[in-house]
């Protein structure tokens, strides 16, 4: 099956910046992509080309169609969770439901009642009366009952507080995801969607700066533990980064043979959050 | 749930080293059913594909069988495999340094077998 989304020289110019900068990349389907980057990188930019709310420069498919002049097509298969919950402030649960209902032709009502039913959202409740973390419910709800091909999920959540959060990614895999379906998600708070990614892209400044699948990071990247008296051999292997612990170095390499690497102590796969900021150095300066 | 992961290791051989342990000690029986991929990915927020990766694996090592359309279920057998190879495996890479430390301190096998029995006598 060829890509569900494929971008060749996406290039988006707002007034005085850049904020894509000729990015190239494809997501197959079935896979969890991880968007991630620092703040004014570009990310929410490409998810909006993604999803036909912006024009660009460029080839974009998605679902082989054209965001800008398919959108309605394309939106019968894709969903969409803001990071900035954009549910009027009047609209009743009920009323919601109701909407969504009426207007998509995918949405499975008896399982978003279903979906509720396990949260304490009432059908009378107003958009107003509830906390960020029952409106993001909400939208979980909506759209975790339509049978979209590709979710799209940016910073989905934000704001939220710890058993928010994890319930929503939880039912996200308990209740949604399968080899039919695509997440492409950014997100700020890396450490919990780190095991849940197939694949990861980096974009800084309007490029994007790694895509690779897990497993490849974890074959390419490697972490290592080095004690003083080795630090001189391991600054030899070119490390992408340095950073001292209790007297020991760690490492991080890119490329560099694993058996070359055991040699100087121990490995370790690096952490996103770690393999991103040794990338993003020098962003803010 | 949470669960820490230790980095060197990937996390599909630590999944699979934790039904290794749970088939061990009995939390698991023969002709029992595994936790579906699903829902072993929503409790531990991992990939799905890493789950599937550690039940195949068990499934090469005829720990486990895939029946259709059912899920994956405990073989007959597995247990006593598993018991055979982690006897082999503990003479084989933890007894001779084991071995090595109990001489340096001079602890000679007939005084540890005296203990054991003291150990059998009060655990009865």
């Amino acid at each position: 099956m060829s890509a569900l989304i494929e971008a060749r020289g996406l290039r988006k110019r707002y007034r005085n910046t850049v904020a894509l900068d000729g990015i190239s990349f494809k997501v197959e389907p079935g896979r969890i992509v991880g968007l991630i980057g620092p703040n004014g990188a570009g990310k929410t930019t490409a998810l909006k080309a993604v999803l036909g709310l912006t024009d660009f420069d460029g080839d974009l498919s998605v679902l082989g169609l054209d965001p800008r002049t398919q959108r309605d097509r394309l939106m019968q298969q894709v969903s969409f969770i803001a990071d900035v919950a954009v549910l009027p402030r009047w609209l009743r649960v009920g009323d919601a439901v109701d909407f969504v209902g009426g207007v998509h032709p995918r949405f499975n009502r008896a399982r978003c009642e279903q979906f509720l039913a396990r949260t304490k959202l009432q059908s009378r409740m107003k958009v107003r009366e509830l906390s960020k973390g029952m409106i993001v419910q909400l939208h979980l709800a909506l759209v975790m009952a339509i049978d979209a091909r590709l979710l799209v999920l940016d910073e989905p959540t934000l704001g939220l507080d710890i058993l928010y959060r994890k319930q929503f990614y939880q039912s996200l895999l308990e209740d949604y995801f399968d080899a039919e379906k695509t997440i492409l998600v950014t997100t700020h708070q890396v450490e919990e969607v780190e095991h849940i990614l197939t694949d990861l892209m980096f974009i800084r400044d309007g490029r994007i700066v790694l895509d690779a699948s897990m497993d490849a990071i974890g074959e390419r990247y490697a972490e290592v533990l080095v004690n003083a008296d080795r630090a001189e051999a391991a600054r030899a292997l070119k490390p992408l980064d340095e950073r001292q612990v209790f007297g020991k170095s760690i490492f991080l390499f890119d490329g560099v043979d694993h058996a070359q690497l055991e040699a100087l102590g121990e490995i370790r796969r690096p952490a996103i959050v770690d393999l991103f900021v040794a990338t993003m150095k020098g962003t803010y300066a | 749930m949470t669960v820490t992961w230790n980095d060197s290791v990937p996390i599909y051989r630590q999944l699979r080293e934790r039904v290794v342990a749970m088939i061990l000690d009995g939390a698991l029986q023969e002709g029992d059913p595994l936790p579906s991929v699903r829902q072993v990915a929503a409790d531990f927020q991992i990939n799905p594909l890493t789950v599937s990766k550690a039940y195949q694996e068990l499934v090469d090592e005829h720990l486990v069988e895939k029946r259709r359309g059912l899920g994956m279920y405990v073989v007959d057998g597995a247990r006593e495999a598993l018991l055979k190879s982690e006897r082999e495996r503990f003479l084989r890479e933890e007894w001779p340094p084991l071995f090595a430390r109990l001489k340096r301190m001079g602890l000679d096998l007939k005084i540890l077998l005296r203990e054991a029995e003291k150990l059998e006598e009060s655990s009865r």
